[in-house]
């Protein structure tokens, strides 16, 4: 699914949830909170008639008490940032603020001269949205409801896990490399055979010294070549 | 998780977060999660001539996912345990 805000239709024709937006309850949605009586504004444009607020566990839905054919949605997936804002310099009436991410990333206004089409206008480019309660003392109620439902909608690919992996993979490969060069002296090779130590201490120093020589050569360059194909087949 | 831990050590301090939208947003620290969604308190906005429209708000909730970055107090940074809990992350993970 797509970000953004979307036009939002679907209704329950009968029964005693009536009128509630149609959710996607097969795949676990739950509706967490209803509010009445609840103007919204998109972007610039001025404010719509009432309607009824549904928050459910993946999205918020706004349907118009008015038109039945008018409702619109945003997935708290897309939802970058919600507030309470009372200042009436920020807006005349207090509301829960929100700002939406988009689809096309620059986020193009809604300047004066789309709203005498504000019938078509787009829907997906609108950045922001204000819910303007009729009874602002459920603006707290109203965050704090927003705060749970997004933390019950992380991202759902795990980028930070992907960047990890991208990033540390070819880390520890150049970092095997980076261990294998500093690391000379007697201390590699005693690792990889002990039984030379004894020779080296005792006295043979010429004759193991050089043997240790070849096997660090030897090994250095073997190891390099590998973990540097390593590398490169990480990037591609 | 060395971010979750370390930002919940700065609840309660005052921070700046700036989102890849370029709107940067000053607070002070209520809470974080395991998520790095950030909740403000007291906010206002940093470059309030390029958001004239955006919010005094008292509290404010940010998405991690939209967070580029949050600038620190600097009594807020403490080396030493930033040394060391980078050395047992590196270990770790």
């Amino acid at each position: 699914m797509g970000l953004g805000l979307r036009h939002f239709t679907d209704r329950v024709q009968e029964g005693e949830c009536a009128g509630q937006p149609l959710l996607d309850s097969e795949n676990g949605e739950e509706l967490l909170h209803v509010q009445q009586r609840v103007v919204i504004v998109l972007g610039n444009l001025p404010p719509e008639s009432p309607g009824t607020l549904f928050i459910s566990s993946k999205q918020v839905v706004w349907l118009s008490d008015v038109d039945v054919e008018k409702g619109y949605a945003v997935d708290f997936l897309s939802i970058s940032l919600h507030a309470v804002s009372r200042d009436p310099e920020a807006y005349p009436s207090p509301c829960i603020y929100t700002q939406i991410e988009t689809q096309g990333g620059e986020d193009e206004e809604l300047e004066d001269s789309d709203s005498e089409a504000s019938e078509h206008f787009d829907l997906s480019k609108i950045t922001e949205m204000r819910l303007v309660p009729s009874d602002p003392s459920q603006l707290d109620t109203l965050f704090n409801v927003f705060c749970e439902c997004a933390e019950l909608n992380p991202e759902p690919h795990d980028e930070l896990d992907d960047e990890h992996e991208w990033i540390f993979g070819p880390d520890q490969v150049l970092g095997d490399v980076m261990d294998a060069e500093t690391e000379e002296g007697p201390d590699w090779p005693i690792y990889e055979n002990p039984a030379n130590t004894i020779g080296y201490a005792n006295g043979e120093h010429d004759l193991a010294h050089s043997v240790l020589e070849l096997q660090i050569d030897d090994q250095r360059f073997e190891d390099a070549e590998e973990t540097d194909q390593g590398a490169h087949g990480a990037h591609r | 998780m060395l971010f979750f831990s370390y930002f919940k050590e700065l609840v309660g301090k005052e921070v700046t977060v700036e989102l890849k939208n370029d709107l940067a947003i000053r607070g002070i620290l209520h809470s974080v999660d395991q998520y790095l969604n950030i909740k403000l308190e007291n906010t206002r906005v940093v470059d309030q001539d390029k958001y004239p429209h955006m919010l005094s708000v008292r509290n404010c909730f940010i998405r991690g996912s939209v967070v580029r970055y949050v600038q620190l107090p600097p009594d807020g940074v403490d080396i030493d345990i930033l040394h060391d809990a980078t050395r047992r992350e590196a270990r770790g993970g």
